[in-house]
């Protein structure tokens, strides 16, 4: 192009810098960066000045650090998988339903199991009453495994399995269903979670300890490395500890700690690096904070290099981060929730220019219900949409070159490594696990995340900005708990009265022993149970024999939320009534934050217990996996005037009515029940019905909360103790 | 309390009907009502004070029969963890245990956050436990008063030992120790940490003293025994009849927690045949009425509608030097008699 002008001048920063200040508030350039939660800031113009100093700007895909990617060609070779984490109840409909999903184009099958299954309790125990075939699929034994697979070629499809605390007998489960299909472990390829460090900080679907938890995991690792070269012993998660609140930088570094943490364990068992870093792989999510996601998955693959390259492995590929990626679940919202197609498509754009290789993109409805067909179609074809017609796929790693994402790539990478260096002096992530203080920190987190939205600082349409006056209920797919519990404890009676007793018995104090002694690889004692028609329950309580079951301790962090709202006349009003009660009653304003039943997330609840506690309430914490007995015995104990139930596994149907009936029962109907977290609006009448005061949706400030349930424990029991 | 005789007793308050019901129920073991008194005598209200002494009053009689036991360590130490423990074996052995978990901190804009359930699942689901715990007073203090008058009500309702659960921070252990009949000091395994309670003159008020966490490191937990011992063969013990023991145990693995036990029994059979036991018990209820004399004439002085109105100004002018404290007391105290 021999006309072409050249540039006039050479750029003169200074000048822009004039210019802009002119079109920014008040004159003040500095207004116009945004800075991050973690303390990065975004800044309005970025240029080649900004790559001045970063020392990976001029890398290659597949070459190290392996910032561009894993591979040569990324997906100009071969698109990522879609791979959509599903389970619906009972083995048979989970099979349709994946049956279909590979019909219509998906690639791979990822499983959810229930949360009795995730605990380690077969479907007839009676703490688990509310829980089977909650929020994925009841497991009792291979029998089920059987009709989960069933049709299913395990040698060509690609299993994903979300399991931590129950690895053992699910992963074992899954090993003979393949067996007596046909397929030889050997062929099975796929990746169980089995990332038990993250459990203890966010999700709770622990069963024992860390350090026989820790053990385990060593087992799997050993097992696999050995007996099945394709299969993914591990999925090292970040996502849960974004859904949980953690910033961007926060969730890069735990991650990464807990993998470091993942491979000293393997290695003090003395394997050698290259043996099983390569069957590592990753895990994160993808929020609405699109170029932070971008940037943090190129800055993952830069970290793990980094923390591999320590171990001096011989193998390129045992530095190679590669992730599976999800959409955020914490985004979706149940007000307007055709917005969540749109915060799906933009989350899934990161994941794809940040180069997973795998993802997940979630149904709009999932804010509400597990997904419908319709939601799940949709899911599914946002991925295909961006695969097929957009030609995103051609180019690899398109974004690296862009001052901006060089820049807040290396920039997040060293926020995160700093982190990683405060576990490592901590004596690594079990300790940090250990001691609670990676939970508060998440948690920190969250308080200020929550603060920011309740203020209107995070937008979020629909919900802070921009509601609609009418919402116009959405269709959403029911479970019936009780008939799905009802035919487990048929199969499992059947299973029990058919299988060989002693021969099954025998194979479960070979596993009770090896807890005992430290000896024998946990594994493949547990596909011997397996194989014998043991089950999820019984061999999960052969271990805990052992080890017992792991009690959390609960703390919580105090002022974080609070303090966000020092200046706020709203806020400050609220303190003086709730004090104008305190001297009303003779005391302040009781109420007792609760879960009910296995599900194990508890950010709502936390959050919740400590903005309340900043307004001034007194907020007694229910110990996770209560029943409603227990809840009503504790609410009773402590004489509080409200209890406060956080849901989000559906388990309001069964587990809300019982704790309100237990109550009544002790005399205690003047303890007002509220409801907060994921029901859907047709359930609100029953709720409402069953004697509950209120249900707070997702999105309703902590204020707006508090002032009703103070109106309402005012109007109860005036003046009286 | 022990309740004073039908000719002494003074200024008996007429109990209101629905306080007989309460009352009752109490006597009954029933936890509704166990819960509902504790909640009125905690009460900062005027009218529910009256009821709750009232209310006390008519327990006191039924009350006495329990073993009080203070438990305190710093935070970390593995009270909670080791009050399961205890408690467990306890309700096993057919006891009824009252735990009462106080809260020292005083605050006045935050509510408190209360976990103590959480961390004792296990013993919050046996039918003979009841664990009650309290939050931080606010701006009113008197968390130790409350919590004498709840040991009071578990006692009339049938608990025969009540365990007092407090964090170790500032004065926490010395108004615990002064209302139980044994108070037990958690420590753990680690060298530093027997020196501070040394310096804090915590040491002094233990009767026993448990080094936890001997799971970890059971030989370091074994030395900082030895320590802890040596370090008290050099103070006076408070009573010269009970050299207190040092206990190395895994509260966790509930190792050693039944030995702890039998101490505590042993502390009860020998303290009782020395009378130490009752002259205990006597001097800590004349402490609790001076106590009450205590915070009751302050109550009254900030009551007293001069002292209202003078105090702003008196204490701004000590503040600037313009009034010598002493004249300031003075003239403060003398508005109340006039």
């Amino acid at each position: 192009m021999p006309d072409q002008p050249k540039n006039p001048t050479s750029p003169d920063l200074d000048a822009w810098r004039k210019a802009a200040a002119k079109l920014a508030p008040s004159g003040d350039l500095s207004r116009l960066a945004w800075k991050t939660p973690e303390g990065l800031t975004v800044k309005p113009l970025y240029t080649k000045r900004d790559l001045d100093g970063l020392p990976y700007t001029d890398t290659l895909p597949g070459f190290e650090p392996f910032i561009r990617g894993p591979q040569a060609t990324m997906y100009a070779g071969r698109p990522w998988t879609i791979r959509q984490y599903a389970g619906f109840s009972t083995a048979k409909e989970s099979n349709a339903f994946y049956r279909q999903t590979l019909a219509g184009g998906g690639q791979g099958v990822s499983v959810a199991f229930d949360l009795a299954t995730h605990r380690g309790y077969d479907s007839d125990h009676p703490r688990v009453s509310g829980d089977v075939g909650k929020a994925g699929v009841a497991i009792d034994s291979v029998e089920d495994m059987k009709i989960l697979f069933g049709g299913i070629p395990l040698d060509k499809v690609s299993v994903s399995m979300t399991m931590n605390g129950a690895v053992l007998p699910v992963l074992a489960g899954y090993i003979v269903a393949a067996e007596e299909q046909g397929v030889a472990q050997n062929k099975l390829s796929g990746t169980i979670q089995n990332d038990i460090l993250k459990e203890f900080m966010v999700r709770n679907t622990y069963i024992y300890p860390p350090a026989p938890s820790m053990r385990i995991i060593a087992d799997i690792i050993a097992y696999t490395a050995q007996e099945m070269p394709r299969f993914n012993s591990i999925s090292i998660s970040g996502y849960h500890l974004q859904e949980a609140g953690a910033t961007q930088a926060l969730e890069l570094a735990f991650t990464l700690a807990d993998g470091k943490e993942y491979v000293k364990t393997a290695l003090s068992r003395g394997m050698n690096v290259d043996d099983f870093a390569g069957r590592l792989s990753f895990f994160f999510c993808l929020g609405m904070n699109f170029y932070l996601e971008v940037a943090k998955l190129r800055a993952a693959r830069l970290l793990w290099w980094r923390i591999m390259k320590s171990f001096a492995p011989k193998n390129p590929r045992s530095m190679m981060l590669r992730t599976h990626c999800q959409t955020s679940g914490w985004s979706l919202t149940e007000q307007d929730p055709y917005n969540n197609i749109v915060r799906t498509a933009i989350e899934a754009m990161a994941g794809v220019f940040g180069g997973t290789q795998s993802l997940h993109t979630n149904s709009f409805d999932e804010a509400i219900a597990l997904p419908s067909d319709f939601a799940a179609r949709i899911a599914r074809n946002t991925q295909l949409i961006i695969q097929e017609e957009t030609h995103i796929c051609d180019v690899v790693d398109p974004w690296a070159g862009s001052y901006m994402m060089e820049r807040l790539t290396q920039e997040l990478a060293d926020a995160a490594w700093t982190i990683i260096e405060e576990v490592d002096a901590m004596g690594g992530m079990t300790k940090a696990v250990e001691s609670g203080w990676a939970k508060l920190k998440i948690e920190q987190c969250a308080a200020e995340k929550q603060a920011r939205v309740d203020r209107g600082e995070d937008v979020i349409v629909g919900v802070n900005k921009y509601r609609l006056e009418k919402e116009s209920p959405v269709e959403v797919r029911e479970i019936d708990n009780t008939s799905v519990r009802d035919s487990q404890i048929v199969r499992l009676k059947k299973l029990r009265a058919g299988r060989d007793q002693k021969a099954m018995q025998a194979a479960l104090d070979a596993l009770t022993k090896a807890a005992e002694s430290g000896e024998g690889n946990l594994l493949d004692l547990s596909i011997k149970a397996m194989r014998l028609r043991a089950t999820v329950g019984e061999l999960s309580a052969a271990l805990e024999r052992v080890w017992g079951r792991f009690k959390a301790e609960t703390q919580s962090v105090s002022g974080v939320y609070g303090a966000a709202f020092s200046d706020d006349a709203e806020w400050k009003a609220l303190q003086a009534d709730i004090r104008a009660f305190a001297e009303r009653e003779g005391r302040r304003p009781r109420v007792m934050v609760a879960k009910l039943g296995q599900d194990g997330h508890d950010r709502g609840a936390k959050v919740v217990a400590t903005g309340l506690a900043d307004l001034g309430f007194d907020v007694d914490i229910g110990p996770l996996f209560q029943t409603p007995e227990e809840a009503a015995r504790q609410a009773i104990e402590n004489d509080v005037h409200a209890i406060g139930i956080s849901t989000l596994a559906a388990g309001h149907k069964t587990l809300v009515p019982a704790l309100v009936e237990a109550l009544r029962e002790q005399g205690a109907s003047d303890i007002s029940v509220f409801v907060g977290g994921v029901v859907p609006a047709q359930d609100y009448d029953f709720l409402h019905r069953t004697g509950v005061k209120g249900v707070f949706g997702p999105g309703t400030p902590i204020p707006e909360c508090a002032r009703k349930v103070l109106a309402a424990i005012s109007a109860r029991r005036p003046s009286t103790v | 309390m022990m309740g004073l005789s039908r000719s002494t007793r003074l200024a008996a308050v007429p109990l209101e009907r629905a306080d007989e019901t309460l009352i009752r129920g109490v006597l009954g073991g029933e936890t509704r009502p166990i819960a509902r008194a504790i909640t009125l005598l905690e009460s900062t209200r005027k009218d529910h004070r009256t009821r709750a002494t009232a209310v006390l009053e008519a327990l006191a009689p039924h009350a006495g029969k329990s073993m009080r036991v203070g438990i305190s360590g710093a935070p970390g130490v593995g009270k909670s963890t080791f009050i399961e423990a205890l408690g467990m074996q306890l309700v096993e052995r057919g006891h009824r245990l009252a735990v009462l978990a106080v809260d020292p901190t005083s605050s006045v804009t935050g509510g408190s956050i209360l976990g103590d359930k959480t961390r004792m699942e296990r013993l919050a689901r046996e039918p003979n436990a009841y664990i009650r715990p309290s939050p931080a007073a606010g701006a009113l203090g008197g968390v130790a008063e409350r919590t004498r008058e709840a040991i009071l009500v578990c006692e009339a309702a049938g608990y025969d030992v009540i365990i007092v659960e407090t964090v170790g921070v500032g004065q926490s252990e010395v108004a615990v120790a002064g209302m139980v009949d044994v108070f037990a000091l958690l420590q753990l395994p680690n060298a530093g940490d027997d020196l501070q309670a040394m310096k804090k003159g915590v040491v002094e008020l233990a009767d026993v003293i448990v080094i936890n966490k001997a799971d970890i490191d059971p030989a370091a937990a074994e030395s900082a025994a030895r320590q802890v011992r040596m370090a008290l063969s050099i103070l006076r013990p408070a009573s010269p009849n009970w050299q207190p023991p040092v206990i190395a145990l895994s509260a966790l693995n509930a190792e050693g927690v039944a030995e702890f036990w039998r101490e505590i029994v042993r502390y009860r059979d020998t303290m009782r045949a020395c009378g130490d036991f009752e002259a205990r018990r006597r001097r800590q209820a004349l402490d609790w009425m001076w106590s009450l004399i205590d915070a009751g004439l302050r109550a009254r002085f900030h009551g007293n509608p001069a002292v209202k109105h003078e105090l702003d100004r008196v204490s701004r002018a000590v503040n600037e030097g313009a009034v010598t404290p002493v004249a300031a007391a003075e003239r403060l105290l003398g508005l109340m008699s006039d």
